[in-house]
């Protein structure tokens, strides 16, 4: 049986992809140096006032696992098992979407209870334009779980669906990466 | 003469109003007597490579006549000193020099280069379409959608108002209230969208789906050049996006990175300027690439010093992002960041100058035939290197203190722009036109458009070197006698309309040649490279069977010992176009919601930011693949 | 042709009277040599590029007989390559020198509130808004659109702005440098001619830019200490 059609056609899109990763990065770099130049700012809450450990750590703890929890679906496309497939995404689904509550959670906190609004000064803005670019590709990804479990249920292809998997496991590792960043830059300085 | 304004609206406003209604009203009357509408129909669900790039360039040239009358109307206001032209003084004339430049740079010379190596790069290369072609058609509709959204913002008289840089404070909501500026930040938001997926796409089609056996070493240097670009705009336009949704917070939400007490006018400029100096380049290197094509292929010679032309190119686009704040020489960086920048801006002239006798030196010795392109491209050569010299000289950091927004920058940037990237984008429109409609444009109006258009640039923009010597600074609607620049600007004024009618010579020239042209047959250039051996237009799957390739200029060398091109066996598979409207009905989408945020009706925002993500959902269920990896499954 | 002669004199003429070409201080001084030096360096790249751009084509322009020529095609001379590589940068490098050291002379170093202003400078605050000039001297006295300099001594500029980035530029005087809120740039310069120059914004700013200009009068230095003294 020829494979190529499948093989090349993804190779394509694959090395597309990454690239389209490479110009997300340089995006997220560019809003890292925002912050990093605007922080500590001179007047405002500072961020060692602001932040606090442990919603960070409970954020990251959901997070951070569900790269992990993803590679048991890729396990489940080479074994070519429903089931861990199925496993895989619904874990990083819930990992994901506890995560997500959890950082709406802290920006309510911070907008609401203690009134760090984003034209407070361009700490907190630039705080927000970052985490919450961040944030909203992790509802991205959300959807897009959503979707691929469609496609699952569908009869598709097994070659499209591998396809559509992995290009969705290349983009959450990189989410994944991009809060380890942010743990690095925005909030390890202040944190600890 | 002087109409000022009508009501409330300026009168040119509403002559703009009355002339898009009547060109409207002609053009849907002619396209219905011609029955043309399946022809229309046919490109708006198109996903083919050359298709969407002859609508880039058709777009870009209309685009081109739009910023053209732009640039009439400020050299009719500049013309003589004290002028009163019409209503374009203060406010207005700055709308006209913003948009002029805006449009310019994001929607003529982008979509012009764009548009070819769409037509080209496939071609070149032995590929049956770009890598992504659905992806290629959202991205040429974003294009026009930006291109849209930008211009409706004169028709709503509120043309964006702060120059194409749109330095901060001045472009924040404190000094521009009003909707002017959003038409700027999202015009070139979602054209950007479609630049940065075209970049993806050219990068994945050139490194992917060359012919077999053509190394990257033997490839045409317009593939290369659409190479170097495309990575150059990898890095310089999500710079460009983040920059933008930051100036957007600025004036939506609050925030004050670039304005007010705690922000920073001049990180605006950083940003600005790091996508804003490897854009020239992207504008450039193309141009570069068509250049070292058209002369090798008119010289009948393979191009001189092919290594060291390619090894420039990347040496350009390496150096092009380690200079961008010479555009900054008297922010009051300190004498170190300037000696550092203007040193590094001074290197870059140097593969730039090999670049240009390499080019020399390909036409020495070789048999040089005056066409329309070769003429272009003839003319390129002085008049960039014109430009490239007081390039060196606005280096020269202390020097710059007085060249700074001043004319001679004015003249400086159009020597290249104009002289580089519009020469470059004609002399492949008239080289590839064969391969986009099946017809060659005729010689003898080319000849007129090129002489008439290369001497009105030159009057318009070498007096403007001395204006700006003599202290005129750029981007006034006024000067006085006294300021002593009235005999420069006179010339530059009659110059500009002799280049406005040179452009009437390129109507004249599309009516003829489709009116009484003769049909092109597939090599009428004698060519060298991949794209002459298929007929002309390209066909939709034009390498069938693949061509094999051993050497550069392949093509050329079995053409000239009377042999054919061979074939290879098993070549992949190419890419899967599709016919879809998808692509345009999203386009329309992003129209919408851009203009929900323009004028922040947040509901709106809400509900058509669901329908783009909404799209997704659909491309994801109506997966052209679906068929192919099926019928792979059971074969 | 003969019709251009008569019109290329007068932009020669007037070419000679470019302000920026006729230096009035010490630091324009600097600038106009360094212009003369790129342009004559330029000047001699243009002439090579041009002089064998037209010998090319003149030799080499497709001929009745060359028409279906097919030349030989040779092999790249490495030595030409290296040359037109190695000269560039020797020509680079005799720029980048004066560059950098004019660069260092006329570039103040020093932004901070009052230090580095030396004692027998003449220190006017500049400060800019849409669309006027407002200078205070030292002992308070205020004038708007109108600087008035003393001749032969050194003059710094303390330069801020009101509202959005503003460039300060007297072509004859000095290079510009531009007006930012919250933040101090300085100039300084010392003026060697008597006379009236005209200054300009030359950032674009708005609506009124184009006629945001001042007069700066140089004047002898005792007109200078009268002038300052009277109301």
């Amino acid at each position: 049986m020829n494979q190529s059609v499948s093989r090349e056609l993804f190779g394509d899109k694959r090395l597309g992809f990454y690239i389209y990763l490479g110009v997300e990065a340089v995006m997220f770099a560019t809003l890292f140096a925002t912050y990093i130049i605007f922080t500590p700012p001179s007047k405002g809450v500072t961020p060692t006032e602001a932040f606090d450990l442990r919603s960070v750590i409970m954020a990251s703890v959901f997070l951070l696992p569900s790269s992990a929890t993803l590679l048991i679906a890729e396990k489940g496309l080479k074994d070519g098992s429903r089931v861990k497939v199925w496993i895989g995404l619904i874990t990083t689904f819930v990992l994901g979407a506890v995560f997500l509550g959890l950082e709406v959670h802290e920006f309510y906190k911070y907008a609401v209870h203690e009134g760090y609004t984003i034209s407070m000064n361009n700490f907190m803005a630039s705080f927000y334009t970052l985490v919450g670019l961040h944030a909203s590709h992790v509802a991205f990804g959300l959807c897009w779980m959503v979707l691929l479990m469609l496609q699952l249920k569908r009869n598709l292809p097994s070659a499209l669906f591998n396809e559509k998997q992995k290009i969705f496991n290349y983009y959450w590792h990189f989410v994944d990466f991009i809060w380890v960043m942010i743990i690095i830059f925005v909030y390890s300085p202040y944190v600890f | 003469m002087n109409l000022p304004s009508i009501g409330q609206i300026p009168s040119d406003v509403v002559a703009a109003w009355i002339f898009t209604i009547i060109v409207g009203i002609v053009l849907l009357v002619w396209l219905t007597k011609l029955k043309k509408w399946p022809v229309v129909f046919e490109y708006m669900r198109t996903t083919h490579h050359r298709k969407i790039g002859t609508m880039y360039i058709l777009f870009a040239i209309i685009f081109f006549f739009r910023a053209g009358m732009d640039a009439m109307l400020i050299r009719t206001q500049l013309a003589v000193p004290k002028n009163d032209f019409w209503v374009f003084q203060g406010d207005k004339y700055n709308e006209v020099f913003t948009t002029h430049g805006t449009i310019m740079i994001f929607f003529v010379a982008m979509p012009l280069l764009i548009g070819l190596m769409n037509v080209a790069v496939p071609l070149q290369i032995g590929a049956n379409d770009l890598a992504f072609p659905y992806l290629n058609a959202i991205s040429f509709w974003f294009f026009l959608a930006g291109g849209l959204i930008f211009n409706m913002s004169f028709f709503m008289n509120s043309a964006p108002n702060a120059g194409w840089t749109a330095y901060a404070p001045l472009s924040t909501d404190t000094y521009t209230p009003g909707p002017n500026i959003n038409y700027y930040i999202l015009g070139l938001q979602v054209s950007g969208l479609g630049t940065i997926f075209t970049a993806i796409n050219m990068i994945v089609t050139v490194i992917r789906l060359r012919a077999p056996g053509l190394k990257l070493s033997k490839m045409p240097l317009f593939p290369w050049s659409t190479l170097v670009t495309s990575s150059l705009i990898l890095v310089a336009f999500p710079v460009l996006t983040i920059a933008l949704v930051l100036l957007m917070f600025d004036r939506f939400y609050g925030t004050s990175f670039f304005t007010g007490e705690i922000g920073s006018p001049v990180y605006w400029q950083h940003l600005f300027w790091i996508f804003g100096h490897p854009e020239v380049y992207i504008l450039i290197l193309p141009a570069f690439g068509v250049f070292s094509d058209v002369i090798s292929n008119f010289s009948r010679k393979k191009v001189y010093g092919y290594t060291s032309m390619v090894i420039a190119l990347a040496l350009i686009g390496l150096l092009g992002f380690m200079v961008w704040a010479h555009h900054m020489f008297t922010v009051g960086m300190g004498p170190l960041a300037n000696s550092v920048f203007a040193i590094t801006t001074m290197l870059i002239a140097i593969p730039t100058g090999v670049k240009v006798f390499n080019w020399l030196f390909t036409m020495r010795g070789g048999v040089i035939r005056m066409k329309t392109p070769m003429l272009f491209a003839l003319g390129f050569i002085p008049t960039f290197v014109m430009g490239g010299v007081t390039g060196v000289m606005l280096a020269v950091a202390a020097a710059d203190y007085q060249y700074h927004d001043s004319y001679f920058v004015v003249a400086h940037f159009h020597y290249t722009m104009v002289g580089g990237t519009i020469l470059g984008a004609f002399a492949g429109i008239y080289y590839w036109y064969p391969k986009m409609t099946g017809k060659v444009l005729d010689d003898k109006l080319g000849r007129w458009h090129f002489w008439l258009f290369l001497i009105g640039f030159h009057l318009t923009f070498l007096p403007q070197h001395f204006a700006g010597l003599n202290g005129m600074p750029r981007r006034v609607y006024t000067y006085t006698w006294a300021d002593n620049v009235f005999i420069f600007n006179a010339i530059s004024t009659v110059g500009a309309y002799l280049m406005g009618i040179s452009m009437l010579f390129v109507i004249w020239n599309l009516y003829k040649t489709h009116r009484y042209g003769k049909k092109a047959d597939g090599d009428p250039w004698d060519g060298r490279t991949l794209d002459w051996s298929v007929a002309s237009p390209a066909p939709e799957h034009p390498f069938n069977p693949m061509p094999k390739v051993k050497r550069m200029d392949e093509f050329w060398y079995r053409k000239v010992n009377n042999k054919g091109l061979e074939y290879a066996d098993d070549p992949r598979p190419s890419p899967i176009s599709v016919e879809t409207y998808q692509p345009i009905i999203l386009a329309g989408v992003m129209i919408a919601l851009s203009i929900a945020f323009i004028y922040l009706w947040v509901w709106l925002q809400v509900i058509l930011g669901a329908g783009v993500l909404s799209f997704l959902v659909i491309r994801s269920l109506t997966d052209e693949r679906r068929q192919a990896y099926r019928e792979e499954e059971r074969s | 042709m003969k019709k251009l002669l008569p019109l290329l004199t007068l932009i020669l003429l007037s070419g000679c009277s470019l302000r920026t070409l006729n230096p009035v201080s010490n630091s324009a001084e600097k600038i106009t040599d360094l212009i003369y030096l790129s342009f004559a360096i330029m000047m001699l790249v243009l002439a090579v590029v041009f002089i064998l751009f037209a010998l090319f084509i003149r030799k080499y322009k497709e001929r009745p007989e060359t028409s279906d020529k097919i030349p030989k095609e040779k092999k790249e001379n490495k030595l030409l390559e290296v040359t037109w590589t190695v000269i560039p940068i020797i020509l680079i490098a005799i720029l980048a020198v004066p560059t950098v050291k004019a660069t260092y002379d006329i570039t103040s170093t020093i932004s901070g509130p009052d230090d580095g202003v030396s004692k027998e400078a003449v220190v006017v605050k500049v400060k800019a808004e849409q669309f006027r000039w407002e200078f205070t001297y030292e002992n308070g006295k205020q004038t708007m659109d109108e600087l008035v300099l003393p001749k032969d001594q050194k003059v710094t500029l303390r330069l801020s702005s009101n509202d959005v980035i503003h460039s300060f530029w007297v072509p004859r005087l000095a290079g510009k440098m531009d007006v930012r809120p919250n933040k101090e740039n300085r100039l300084s310069f010392v003026p060697q001619v008597t006379g009236t120059f005209q200054g300009k914004c030359a950032e674009f700013c708005g609506a009124g830019h184009a006629n945001m200009r001042f007069e700066t009068k140089v004047v002898t230095q005792e007109k200078f200490e009268d002038w300052l003294a009277s109301e």
